[in-house]
């Protein structure tokens, strides 16, 4: 039989449960009889699995020069103003955790940020007001 | 586009016909080489995978482009995936690989699902009794590198491992493995089934402070008034940076973008990434925004690469602040020329060019911020 | 292969190493992070060489058909300076003990420049037996490859990236929250002395101090083999004599053999062995001196707490007799007594914290900690004069002797085993199958008209193997340190097999020059059987001799 890939395994369980808490991996490990401090050690090295509880929605905001070039740290700024959170923090209503990413691939649209997996580009201050405007009316309807 | 022509498996059926060793020949004929980065001769790749006996072969897909400024193989995700997924047919069909995968960064996450239907579409169409599993990667550049990738997809940190052994010899599971880029994998079946297919063609990807950043299809050579005329820079441009890897320098139009220009040596020539930096701007931030890439995305298992991406970084800062003195340029200079020589892998090996090329090529950026005694 | 080495032409076999090779020819290249016995992850950088004019790293690189290779040029030194000077803000020289590793290649590489300021700031790991130290740590990788590949345990792996990266336990857990076994090979294995035992010498030297108190000192079979290579004496050098006189110098009011606990165990595990094959119970009959052995059991394998002898370990077995049986006959309340133990190992410092056995043993000091109390105390350690152990716990045979071997329990417990039940003397005491050095040993004996099939295992991973195939066996003996207690994580750090080697062959001089060789033939024994314990396996032997064991997290 094939293995199933680690990495694919991580993210199946990420989807599921939002993020890989120790009893999640503990799972994992006996499932799949990987030590628990190789999959630590694993789940840390990438930046995309998180090991702590996350906002409802996941900002990342690329910092790389071709967004930086296009007004990037300005967009940082104003997101930090405007959720009330540093970088690589959830705000306190926990509806957003906000970090920085490398090159997300979308330098053509700089600057640019992934919101929940989706890229966001051409940003501009006024079209983030408006994202984050719908993304908090959506999760209070839903809730 | 060249690179946008769709084959429709007529490139399978050819080297189906053609044999392994014929599709061989047909490629080398043609002159593809790699896109990632490396330029080695596709053909060849293969055939010293083929030189091993054994009974299991892999092909891995190389979908973690990372560097910053490069979107190409995105685009072609988006625009022309039928066209990769046959490459990599082709590729399993000359190496007898019976899995493939595509190791996808995380960040295009997105193009996932949609890749998934291409793949069982064409996969259906070609009845060929292959897999291709997308592999999803979590955000670590460093895993593009060929025997990182290997070790993230085994299971294990995504950390560079000496060569030798190269993976075409000892790849996954110690078994031979081709590992082909996204873009290279692509051009397969174009190269065998068109004779007037172009070597020469490369995809730019266009950034920075342009009015029509993105992807383009020139001929290695193209002069820079072309790329300037298409693209049309916001003002008057300081500067290019060709990715990260290929270090940063003024924009001459009479230059001809080809590997000679970008590096004056044996370098990383990376897989034509254009960032254009406007005049407004210093390079030492422009240096700054680079060095943070590599003291985040630097897997942490040398010394000089770990310990050195930082230091680069502290000193940088300390330059724009105002507080350096001539002596810290020095040693920003030695402390990039270290980590280049002394590196395990090309990461770590090509994390100090920009800021040399920014040295050199604009000095007085520099020199602006040191403190006179 | 033909190649040209430092301008001199050789011919040099192509599958070894650059490293290797210049051993081979004499000449000294500084590595940190390679280790003998581990994959060269070649993660330092130190050990750079230029391979037709390129820096490389001469663990990990082979040379290639007409190479030219060198040492020694203004580029590789500054190289190696460089990464020196950008490992070191977290070391500071003065700080670091003669005895690490770490210290000797500063010196060698040169180390004058301090251009960067230390940047790491980690929390100190205090646990029950070992602490973690990560601002010392240079991410040499060999604690994690140690852990992982040679043990099998998996406790530490590293974590993060790039600056970040480094050893910890999942999800930042401490040694003592995970499953670690504590065998401590990882701070054998640490050139920069970022692992260290919890030292319980402070806590001694209060004892010694207090004069109401009766000190009362043992010393495990290993030590003696050991001991002497933390005074520049040679590798092997047995100074059982030095060290017994040292210890009086430093003021212990009694001497006690540990190898006298030893035969105890044997006459104990040997009766377990006897019933347990009479009654059809559970075999294999599983050995129980090694507390990291007991918690890899613990933690991996609670279904064999059946196949346990229950036997405490020697040290406790003694400890036990001296609160009880020694107290008696010098009449000394036994809480006026503190028993420390000298250990080759850091687990038994955790052992001495279980609530079935913490009262048996109060301290446990390691080699390395016996060595700096001897160094405190200004004695001139190799020219001490020999003197004897306290005779009234201090005679022992050749069998306790062989124990800090692997491979000497078992033949210990073979030799009064076979004739225990035989009733005849052995024709040849010694089983020179289980001298060899080698992970996995194995053999089988006859015992009247059943068969013993025995076999022992050393190393967390051998364990591991040898566990798959347990039921083909009686009779098992488990260390868990490489080489046994010679190895122990508690010994002076040692590089390579060699080391092990030399200290295995004086334990077996040390028996072989015996008159008795047997822990049946042990008049102390005989003694305390006679006037305490009645026979091997008794009520009162069960009390004070053999504990139980439990079930933990495997996790």
């Amino acid at each position: 039989m094939e293995e199933k890939i680690l990495l694919n395994i991580l993210h199946e369980a990420q989807d599921k449960h939002g993020y890989l808490s120790e009893e999640v991996l503990k799972k994992i490990s006996k499932k799949h009889q990987i030590p628990i401090s190789r999959l630590y050690g694993i789940i840390t090295f990438h930046t995309m699995f998180r090991v702590k509880k996350q906002g409802k929605h996941i900002l990342e905001l690329c910092g790389s020069p071709s967004c930086l070039l296009n007004g990037a740290r300005e967009i940082e700024r104003f997101i930090e103003k405007e959720l009330n959170v540093e970088i690589g923090e959830t705000t306190k209503d926990k509806k957003f955790s906000v970090y920085k990413t490398s090159c997300i691939g979308c330098c053509d649209g700089a600057p640019a940020m992934l919101i929940d997996g989706k890229p966001y580009v051409n940003l501009t201050i006024k079209r983030i007001k408006e994202i984050l405007k719908e993304l908090k009316n959506a999760s209070t309807k839903r809730n | 586009m060249q690179v946008l022509r769709e084959t429709n498996l007529q490139g399978l059926a050819l080297a189906k016909k053609l044999g392994k060793k014929g599709t061989l020949e047909l490629l080398a004929k043609r002159g593809l080489v790699g896109r990632g980065g490396a330029s080695f001769p596709t053909h060849k790749k293969w055939e010293r995978a083929l030189s091993v006996k054994t009974n299991e072969r892999f092909l891995i897909c190389n979908a973690d482009e990372g560097e910053p400024g490069t979107f190409k193989d995105k685009f072609l995700i988006k625009n022309n995936s039928e066209t990769l997924i046959e490459g990599i047919l082709i590729a399993a069909f000359v190496l007898d690989a019976k899995r493939c995968f595509i190791y996808l960064r995380a960040e295009y996450d997105s193009l996932r699902l949609e890749l998934e239907k291409i793949i069982k579409k064409v996969l259906k169409k070609s009845k060929m009794k292959v897999s291709i599993e997308i592999v999803r990667g979590a955000g670590a550049y460093v895993c593009g590198e060929e025997t990182a990738i290997i070790q993230s997809i085994m299971g294990r940190r995504g950390q560079p491992m000496e060569k030798p052994p190269y993976p075409t010899i000892k790849g996954l599971w110690g078994k031979p493995t081709v590992l082909n880029n996204v873009t290279t994998l692509t051009c397969v079946p174009q190269a065998l089934l068109y004779e007037d297919w172009n070597p020469n063609y490369r995809l730019f990807s266009i950034s920075g402070e342009v009015e029509h950043p993105g992807v383009y299809e020139w001929e290695l050579g193209v002069k820079m008034s072309t790329i300037l005329g298409t693209v049309k820079p916001k003002g008057k441009m300081k500067a290019m940076s060709f990715g990260c890897f290929g270090g940063i320098m003024p924009v001459y139009k009479s230059n001809r973008v080809s590997p000679a220009l970008i590096c004056d040596k044996n370098c990383h020539h990376g897989a034509y990434s254009l960032i254009f930096v406007g005049e407004k701007k210093n390079i030492v931030d422009v240096n700054l925004s680079m060095a943070k890439f590599y003291t985040y995305e630097s897997c942490g298992k040398c010394t000089p690469c770990r310990e050195g991406t930082i230091r680069l970084v502290e000193l940088l800062k300390k330059i724009k602040s105002g507080q350096a003195t001539n002596k810290d340029l020095k040693l920003l200079k030695e402390l990039a020329n270290h980590i280049q020589e002394t590196s395990l892998c090309g990461l770590g090996a090509s994390c100090g060019n920009h800021i040399l090329t920014g040295m050199k090529n604009f000095k007085k950026d520099y020199k602006g911020f040191i403190k006179k005694k | 292969m033909k190649i040209k080495l430092n301008g001199k032409h050789l011919e040099v076999n192509g599958n070894k190493t650059i490293l290797d090779i210049c051993k081979d020819n004499g000449i000294k290249i500084p590595t940190l992070c390679y280790h003998k016995n581990l994959f060269p992850e070649a993660r330092c950088r130190l050990c750079l060489v230029e391979l037709n004019g390129k820096l490389v790293t001469s663990c990990s690189t082979k040379p290639i058909e007409g190479c030219k290779i060198v040492t020694k040029t203004k580029k590789i030194l500054k190289a190696r300076k460089m990464n020196m000077e950008l490992m070191s803000p977290g070391i500071s020289m003065d700080k670091l003990g003669n005895d690490f590793e770490a210290r000797k290649i500063y010196e060698e590489v040169g180390l004058d420049n301090e251009r960067f300021k230390p940047r790491k700031n980690y929390k100190v790991e205090l646990g029950d037996s070992l602490v973690r130290d990560n601002n010392k740590c240079v991410n040499c990788g060999r604690c994690v490859q140690v852990c992982s590949k040679v043990q099998e345990v998996h406790a530490i792996d590293f974590a993060s990236r790039a600056h970040n990266e480094h050893v910890t336990p999942y999800c930042e857990k401490t040694l003592a929250g995970v499953a670690c076994i504590r065998c401590g090979q990882c701070l054998i294995n640490c050139p920069v002395g970022a692992i260290t035992e919890v030292s319980h010498l402070g806590k001694v030297e209060t004892a010694l101090k207090n004069k109401k108190k009766q000190v009362i000192v043992q010393t495990a079979p290993s030590i003696r083999a050991a001991l002497g290579e933390l005074f520049d004496m040679k590798t092997g050098s047995l100074v059982t004599g030095k060290m017994v006189t040292a210890l009086r110098q430093c003021g212990f009011d009694k001497i006690f053999d540990v190898d006298l606990g030893a035969d105890m165990t044997i006459m104990e595990e040997s009766a377990e062995l006897v019933r347990r094959i009479k009654s059809n119970e559970t075999l294999p009959l599983i050995t129980t001196c090694c507390p990291a052995w007991i918690l890899m059991m613990e933690q991996s394998f609670p279904e064999l707490i059946p196949n346990m002898s229950t036997c405490k370990s020697p040290h406790e077995m003694l400890g036990a007799l001296i609160k009880s049986y020694y107290a008696k006959k010098a009449g000394i309340d036994s809480k006026d007594i503190i028993v420390v133990s000298i250990m080759p190992c850091v687990a038994k410092k955790f052992e001495s914290t279980r609530p079935e056995l913490y009262t048996d043993v109060d301290y446990v000091l390691t080699t390395r900690e016996l060595g700096r109390l001897i160094k405190k105390r200004n004695i001139d350690f190799a020219n001490l004069p020999d003197s004897e152990f306290d005779p009234t716990l201090g005679i022992s045979t050749g069998a306790g002797d062989i124990f800090g071997t692997a491979g000497g329990v078992m033949e210990a417990a073979l030799r009064t085993t076979y004739e225990v039940v035989t009733k005849k003397k052995l024709k040849k005491v010694e089983f020179k199958n289980l001298h060899e050095f080698k992970g996995i040993k194995e053999g089988s004996i006859k015992l009247r008209n059943k068969t013993i099939r025995y076999a022992c295992a050393n190393g967390g991973a051998n364990i591991r193997e040898l566990l798959k195939h347990k039921d083909d066996y009686d009779f098992i003996e488990m260390m868990a340190c490489p080489g046994g207690c010679i190895g122990g994580g508690g010994q002076p750090i040692y590089f390579d097999d060699e080391t092990l080697k030399l200290r295995s062959k004086a334990l077996y001089k040390q028996d072989s020059k015996k008159e008795l060789r047997k822990s049946h033939e042990n008049p102390i024994v005989k003694e305390i059987y006679k006037k305490c314990l009645g026979e091997p396996g008794s009520k009162k032997a069960k009390k004070f001799l053999h504990t139980k064991y439990k079930k933990r997290s495997c996790f």
